[in-house]
């Protein structure tokens, strides 16, 4: 390799310089780029009506979210076309009714990809509402993009914690409580009944950590002994030794928090090992009836407590959309595979929206949150009474405790057996 | 012919520093004027944190012969680093990237001794080390550091201007490094190694040293991407970070490419991540599908990446050069 | 006494493990390739087994021995379709292994394609399901289940290798391929037949391990094949025997991981990988092949 020095110097050092200046010009394009669009507000605030209102948002049709979220998209799909049935959303600030149109992307359960589709949907499409996807994993990259570009975030079903803060009203919970308040009922009942030695097994994500850790702080102020308080990786599927050793514990109440596969495996393997637990709630039953009917069948489901989710739940006075044998016969009609608690979530989400569409002073982001504000606790629906805390979490919505009684054939039915519920069964504890 | 091969020397020269100067300058002028034409900042931020992260695999695969499919094992150790920066030590962000890089070389430095295996054996050992990492930062009994399963808040220090720039800097400084590869001594005895580590160490190349030095520059650029991510986007959880995902992303865009190539990871990164998205906008089910056949369609028919097929056809066209050039003094 | 019900739970479900891991291991032996969508072809054997149930009320344990032929019969197509045109990468074994990976994304991506994103159970009484006292701890059924459809076909597999002459060749194609070519084996026909019966004994696993995991879904691939490479890299690779030791060796270890660590239980397969490759990288027995 010949290396000639001299001459190429001071061609390389012009050649350098020029490339630094084009360098440091470029940065402050980019500078000068970025921090104007970080403003960008929603669609025209001018006097006349939209022909539109756009519904952005982002939905997971495969991936590990996809059980929840398809059918969550489903039932918001069902309230625009029973919207747009009526010739559209009613709009308060223009005093009629205006056709809904839909954006959803498809984010694939990537969280990423969740980000920048938010992204798209808030400074491309220009969305009027903006939807977030199913739980706090696909929902926590929306609110920050939210804040900053000062659109209001209809979150459905993403209910961490650290989502709410104050001095931030771009967010609204829409559809079921905090995850701090979740177990509430399920901690009272268990100190009204004297129940002692509790054991608590739960799954190592935000989900069931938060709820863990509200049961720990109650039972524990209330005096209730924890015989176990076991947090296992969330993709454990072998439950038969922690089994085992909680038997030998003799636990008045096993309470086992996971997504469903955990529930599945845990009530599965619990069945076969031939141990009997005075008292075994798990989460997802509730949200998942049909399925776990299929897995556990009467045997192993009967008498097993689970939150009592407002599927279940029929309520007949309501402020906002349709009553509940209505809602069901429409859903069965039209997304017959959205016929669970999550077609429920996402019809709740629509009849939100349709609440700040008819109240607010205009389509700027924060009038629909003021009109949310105002509405809260006076908002009953299919999902119970909304009602939001001044940060946007919903503090209303809660889900009773509810048992599992023994149905007809190979079925259970579900009964809550706490407040709140149109209709309230006793419990049978301990469990035959 | 002495002229010819002379001349073939000589004009070799002049076009590659101009290629090289505008591999550098034409990708950083272009992100900076980018959000001019579509103002979506977080695609944008993601996809220059893709170069960077090609231009990391193209480091350590082109130039060193070692693929880690743990790489994302880095991604997310940049972001968690740049997250406890901003929840323990409340330092102002640009001191929470530093972070970031920092604490994505520290893990590198404790994975130094996996350069032992073999290849393949490598690329899942980085594999296992990534997944477990991402597992112990997860845990709960971590949670007074990284907030366990709970995911990071980081809200407190968003400032999109400040963290595009700083993204665009990380593209340029992917680039240099790897264009003072390409040119160095340093990365002349990468290659040797690459290409034969017994020759290299006898003619006194300290393989393990230079090898490392390599793999801590490609650790550096995922670091700075994991800590730019998490500057972003402000709330994640772990599995968002620790994500296999990552690797397979970066690796497809070298690949693509073409690893060993200035240009190619670029490209790469830039039009795949960009199908990528429209793919997620358009909504077939298939992107899995579509990368999946991607990556084994590379490795059988295609395995130097665009690169190797611009490559082939200058080579083709070349040697139509040569052909006619004959003809005619013959 | 937990500890008595860890072991001996664990070893039932080691034997589960050590079928599990095998296919790898053969694979690996012949040909020095890794193959990263192990994973996905237990899943897919999953699949078949949840089908065959739902459809036919076929039981699992017959759906293992169905599984065998299909597995042979798709591995060897697959091997001399694909990859013939490995060889002419410049980097065969990491491009070996960035192919596969790329085969186990399609193959997952298919599979949530065909069959849905969800989680699929077998519902509990699909099997024996009653608890079985042994030792005096009460166990449930299923471990016994599991073991006992995972020793014959482990048995039948190691009859078939060692008292076989297909078998003999295959050893000695795993011992060393140039030598067998030259006393005039047909390697590239025993790798590929290699490749079928590797896919088939994960088929068959495939239709244990919905049972041992509750359930299948399309994503769980890649976690099944690391803890399948933790297995193979612990128990030497390319030693089939080893597979066995470290199968039963790897199920003892979870499920005492789950008695007195649990929320560190899923770090046991990397702490196994790492630990072989960095502390003695020939593994439990040594001398067959090395890995650094």
């Amino acid at each position: 390799m010949v290396r000639t020095s001299s001459p190429r110097k001071p061609r390389a050092r012009r050649f350098g310089l020029g490339a630094l200046s084009l360098g440091a010009l470029s940065l402050v394009a980019a500078a000068c780029g970025s921090s104007s669009s970080s403003s960008t507000s929603s669609s025209s605030t001018s006097s006349s009506a939209p022909s539109q209102i756009t519904i952005g948002t982002a939905y997971a049709s495969s991936g590990s979210f996809a059980t929840s979220s398809v059918p969550e998209l489903d039932g918001l799909k069902l309230w625009i076309s029973l919207e747009n049935a009526k010739g559209g959303v009613y709009v308060g600030a223009y005093h009629k009714r205006i056709p809904v149109k839909l954006i959803a992307l498809n984010d694939q359960s990537n969280p990423s990809t969740a980000g920048v589709l938010y992204n798209q949907l808030i400074t491309q499409d220009k969305v009027n509402i903006l939807v977030a996807d199913f739980g706090s994993v696909l929902t926590a990259p929306a609110v920050t993009i939210a804040q900053a570009h000062h659109y209001l975030l209809f979150d459905q079903s993403g209910t961490g914690i650290p989502f709410f803060t104050p001095g931030n009203p771009y967010i609204v919970l829409c559809d079921l409580p905090v995850s701090s308040i979740w177990p509430d009922p399920l901690a009272n009942f268990i100190i009204d009944h004297h129940i002692k030695n509790v054991a608590i097994v739960y799954g190592g994500n935000d989900f069931d950590g938060s709820q863990a850790e509200t049961l720990h702080a109650k039972l524990m102020a209330a005096g209730v002994h924890l015989v176990a308080y076991e947090e296992v990786p969330t993709s454990t599927s072998s439950y038969s030794t922690i089994i085992s050793s909680l038997a030998a514990q003799h636990p008045g109440a096993v309470l086992e928090l996971g997504y469903q596969p955990n529930d599945t495996a845990f009530l599965q393997q619990l069945e076969s090992s031939g141990v009997h637990f005075p008292m075994v709630f798990t989460v997802f039953p509730g949200q998942l009836l049909s399925l776990f009917e299929s897995q556990l069948g009467k045997a192993g489901l009967q008498y097993t407590f689970t939150y009592g989710t407002n599927f279940f739940n029929t309520y007949t006075n309501v402020s906002e959309g349709l009553p509940t044998k209505a809602f069901l016969a429409k859903l069965s009609a039209t997304y017959p595979s959205a016929v669970n608690t999550l077609g429920l979530l996402g019809y709740n989400t629509g009849l939100v929206i349709e609440a700040a569409l008819r109240n607010a002073t205009s389509l700027s982001q924060l009038a629909l949150r003021n009109a949310l504000t105002e509405v809260s606790g006076h908002l009953t629906t299919v999902d119970g009474t909304f009602a939001i805390n001044s940060e946007g979490a919903q503090v209303g919505e809660l889900l009773p405790l509810a048992q599992l009684f023994p149905g007809s054939g190979n079925t259970v039915e579900l009964k809550p057996v706490t407040p709140p519920a149109p209709s309230i069964a006793s419990a049978v504890y301990p469990a035959p | 012919m002495p002229e010819h091969s002379a001349s073939r020397v000589d004009t070799s020269r002049r076009p590659r520093l101009l290629n090289e100067a505008l591999g550098v300058l034409v990708p950083v002028v272009g992100f900076s004027l980018a959000l001019h034409v579509d103002n979506n900042e977080l695609l944008l931020v993601y996809m220059m944190g893709y170069v960077a992260m090609a231009q990391g695999i193209n480091v350590i695969y082109g130039f060193t012969g070692y693929l880690p499919f743990g790489y994302f094992g880095l991604f997310g150790a940049g972001a968690y680093a740049f997250g406890i920066g901003v929840t323990h030590l409340h330092w102002p962000a640009f001191a929470d990237l530093a972070l970031g890089g920092v604490g994505a070389v520290a893990i590198g430095v404790v994975l130094i001794p996996l350069f032992r295996l073999r290849g393949a054996y490598f690329a899942i050992a980085t594999l296992a080390a990534a997944l477990a990492l991402g597992d112990i930062v997860a845990n709960p009994a971590l949670t007074s550091l990284t907030n366990g399963p709970d995911g990071l808040n980081l809200g407190s220090v968003y400032n999109s201007g400040e963290f595009y720039v700083s993204s665009v800097v990380l593209v340029a400084v992917s680039l240099l490094a790897v264009v003072w590869l390409r040119n160095s001594r340093f990365g002349l005895s990468l290659r040797a190694i690459r290409d034969d580590p017994y020759a290299a160490s006898m003619m006194g190349i300290n393989v393990p040293l230079r090898r490392a030095v390599a793999w801590l520059i490609a650790a550096a650029l995922a670091g700075f991407a994991g800590a730019l991510y998490a500057w972003a986007t402000s709330f994640f959880y772990p599995t968002a970070v620790f994500d296999v995902t990552i690797t397979v992303l970066a690796l497809v865009f070298a690949l693509f490419g073409g690893v060993g190539t200035l240009w190619g990871p670029t490209l790469g990164a830039i039009v795949l991540y960009s199908l990528y998205d429209i793919v997620g906008v358009t909504d077939p089910q298939a992107f899995q599908l579509i990368y999946g056949l991607a990556i084994a369609m590379l490795v059988l028919f295609a395995p130097r990446g665009l690169a190797g097929i611009a490559a082939g056809i200058r080579n083709l066209w070349l040697r139509r050069q040569e052909r006619e050039v004959n003809r005619a003094t013959a | 006494m937990l500890a008595l019900f860890a072991l001996v739970g664990g070893l039932l479900l080691g034997c589960f493990y050590a079928l599990f891991a095998m296919g790898l291991n053969l694979i690996f032996g012949v040909q020095r390739i890794i193959n990263l969508a192990h994973g996905d072809v237990v899943m897919l054997g999953g699949f078949l087994t949840w089908d065959l149930y739902e459809g036919f009320h076929v039981s699992p344990i017959l759906s293992a021995l169905v599984a065998l032929p299909l597995g042979i019969a798709v591995g060897f197509l697959f091997h001399r379709l694909v990859l013939p045109r490995l060889d002419r990468a410049r980097d065969v074994e990491t491009m070996s292994l960035v192919l596969f990976f790329g085969i186990s994304q399609v193959i997952e991506a298919l599979g949530a394609i065909g069959f849905g994103p969800n989680e699929r159970s077998l519902p509990t009484n699909a099997i024996p399901s009653h608890p079985i006292r042994f030792l005096g701890e009460t166990f449930p059924a299923y471990l016994f289940v599991v073991a006992a459809v995972a020793v014959p076909l482990l048995a039948l597999f190691v009859l078939y290798l060692y008292r076989t002459p297909l078998g003999l060749q295959t050893r000695a194609v795993m011992a060393d391929p140039r030598e067998a070519q030259a006393v005039g084996i047909n390697t590239r026909r025993i790798a590929a037949i290699t490749f079928g019966v590797g896919t088939a004994l994960a088929a068959a696993a495939g239709a244990l391990a919905i049972i041992v995991l509750s359930g299948v879904q399309p994503s769980e691939g890649a976690d099944l094949t690391i803890i399948a490479f933790a297995i193979i890299v612990f128990g030497s690779l390319g030693n089939p025997i080893g597979t066995i030791v470290a199968g039963l060796i790897f199920g003892v270890l979870s499920q005492l991981a789950q008695v007195y660590l649990p929320a560190w239980s899923n770090l046991v397969p990397y702490v196994l990988v790492l630990g072989t490759m960095l502390l003695r990288p020939e593994g439990l027995f040594g001398r067959r092949t090395r890995v650094a």
